[in-house]
């Protein structure tokens, strides 16, 4: 274990140079935000109504909590880099080393969110409490588990992006993958939660990784329940593990097709 | 003892083929066509512990390819290899940790770390603890001197310093072989001159065995007894340094001279070794011995 702690705190010295970079990205956020505040209060055309089982405060929250981890999470190194690594045989640097490639590349990730999150958490609590107020009961004793969740659901996001990116072991180009997949989490799950959809789709979308990547912590941050937690937890822990049982199977099989250019 | 066996190793890569323009395009995407490449076929040799080989051979030999599987990144189709007694496809972490690489052409070391910060990275990745990282780090930058840049981030490194860093990074945890692939690729001659004396004061001290792929001539000449040359996959040539240039001459006699000198020994060939094994690259997978 001792050397992937080396690799997070190696990743955490060479991004804490990038903080300013990562700052830049704040505009892009407040922007986003801003037009969901807009669209939400225009929505909600009466004080203490409901859309789907959610007030006002509690939609907007849910998409500021569900955008946070979409822009604190970055997961360039578990998709761009690692499908990169394959197509150009960049891996083949990477693989002869005694820690797991894989393994590597997750802890790498979970370096660069670590900076990113937090920064991206701030921003979000201060936008928050000035354009839209507190979370309806909030609980601060429950910070952990909340937390908790958003961390299992970040990594359980690198398991499956890591998962579709190994894929460029058997074909050109894994970025059309990755794009259907971003584009599922984003539209059923970061932009809507997911009670917003026909009831019949529902317990479809709780099946998905969705369930377990940014509807479950976000709902948590929104609308606690120590119940709904523990179901959450579950879920998640159950995701990580086929998850990354599926991880593992894929690198084990594609790392004996490598091909790699010669010199 | 062997420090590496390779006996009748094979590797053959399917790699795709299209016909020119837009519909050559179309055309492979409804008939995919492959053809097989035979990178490696049938080598076999030894390498003795301790031993500074040089095995090199045009683009595209199967040099690289060879490595690759030597190291365990690449599965060979066929054959069986053990380095160090260890079979790199069984093993392949078991045998990171006896071995070493150094690629010239490709930078190993994170750039934005220091290269201190870096060999203590290497230093928990081989499980060395604290103390033995940090004494090993004491050890190898006074011996290739990077005491005045340990603490410059990687990035702002010449191509020398940077090398130099690399071959320490790869040594910190004391591997019984270094393979090196092009290891003074684009340095200057007074760099490559230092390098090299780094690397035989390394493989004198600490009989680490050395495998080498260079196009440099020099690399070779200065550090290698042994040298193996392949092409089109297989071994065209397996002679020591000093044997191709007193006796290749003798068969390449209508276009080079030899030497014989009164006693009626053969002399050292004046021609360059660097023309010798041009020559038998030319030879596209004959075999060449002597």
């Amino acid at each position: 274990m001792r050397k992937y702690a080396v690799v997070y705190r190696s990743v955490l010295m060479e991004n804490i140079q990038y903080a300013a970079n990562i700052a830049m990205g704040f505009f892009n956020y407040f922007v986003f935000i801003f037009i969901f505040i807009k669209l939400w209060e225009y929505m909600y055309r009466t004080p203490g109504e409901l859309i789907a089982g959610y007030t006002k405060e509690q939609m907007i929250w849910y998409v500021m909590m569900t955008e946070m981890i979409l822009f604190g999470s970055n997961a360039g190194s578990v998709a761009g880099e690692a499908a990169g690594d394959i197509r150009s045989g960049n891996i083949a640097y990477l693989i002869n080393k005694p820690y797991h490639y894989t393994l590597y590349l997750l802890t790498k990730y979970t370096g660069e969110w670590s900076i990113r999150l937090p920064m991206y958490a701030a921003l979000a609590a201060v936008i928050g409490r000035v354009m839209v107020g507190p979370v309806p009961g909030f609980r601060l004793t429950a910070v952990w588990a909340m937390a908790l969740c958003v961390i299992l659901g970040l990594t359980i996001n690198a398991v499956f992006k890591l998962c579709i990116s190994l894929i460029s072991f058997w074909i050109e180009d894994a970025t059309p993958f990755q794009w259907l997949y971003d584009k599922l989490i984003l539209v059923v799950g970061v932009i809507f939660p997911v009670e917003i959809f026909p009831k019949t789709l529902q317990p479809l979308f709780k099946l998905t990784p969705i369930y377990t990547v940014c509807y479950g912590p976000a709902k948590l941050i929104v609308d606690f329940s120590r119940e709904k937690c523990l179901e959450i937890l579950a879920a998640q822990l159950l995701y990580l593990a086929a998850g990354g049982g599926l991880m593992f199977l894929i690198y084990r099989k594609g790392a004996k097709k490598l091909y790699v250019n010669g010199g | 003892m062997q420090a590496i066996r390779v006996e009748n190793l094979s590797k053959t890569f399917r790699v795709r083929k299209k016909e020119k323009g837009m519909a050559g395009s179309f055309k492979a995407v409804l008939h995919p066509q492959t053809e097989e490449i035979r990178a490696v076929d049938g080598v076999s040799f030894a390498v003795e512990e301790g031993e500074m080989l040089a095995f090199i051979g045009p683009n595209g030999a199967g040099k690289s390819t060879t490595i690759k599987m030597l190291t365990g990144i690449l599965y060979p189709d066929g054959g069986r290899i053990e380095v160090l007694g260890v079979d790199p496809t069984k093993k392949r972490r078991q045998l990171a940790y006896l071995i070493g690489t150094v690629f010239g052409q490709k930078e190993q070391l994170w750039t934005h770390l220091t290269p201190y910060d870096n060999f203590r990275f290497s230093g928990a990745v081989y499980d060395l603890s604290e103390r033995e990282t940090e004494e090993r780090i004491e050890e190898l930058s006074e011996r290739f001197e990077l005491g005045g840049f340990i603490n410059t981030p990687v990035r702002n490194l010449s191509l020398g310093q940077r090398i130099r860093c690399e071959i320490v990074a790869s040594l910190i945890h004391k591997p019984k072989v270094l393979f090196l692939d092009e290891p003074t690729i684009g340095l200057d001659p007074v760099v490559k001159e230092n390098i090299r004396l780094l690397i035989m004061q390394m493989n004198r001290e600490e009989h680490t065995t050395i495998f080498l792929t260079s196009h440099d001539v020099g690399d070779i000449e200065k550090l290698c007894r042994r040298i193996i040359i392949v092409n089109a996959g297989q071994i065209v040539l397996d002679d020591s340094v000093e044997h191709l240039k007193r006796r290749y001459p003798d068969k390449r006699a209508e276009k080079m001279q030899t030497f014989e000198s009164p006693a009626g020994h053969v002399e050292p060939s004046a021609i360059p070794l660097e023309e010798i094994i041009m020559e038998i690259y030319k030879s596209e997978g004959r075999d060449v011995s002597p």
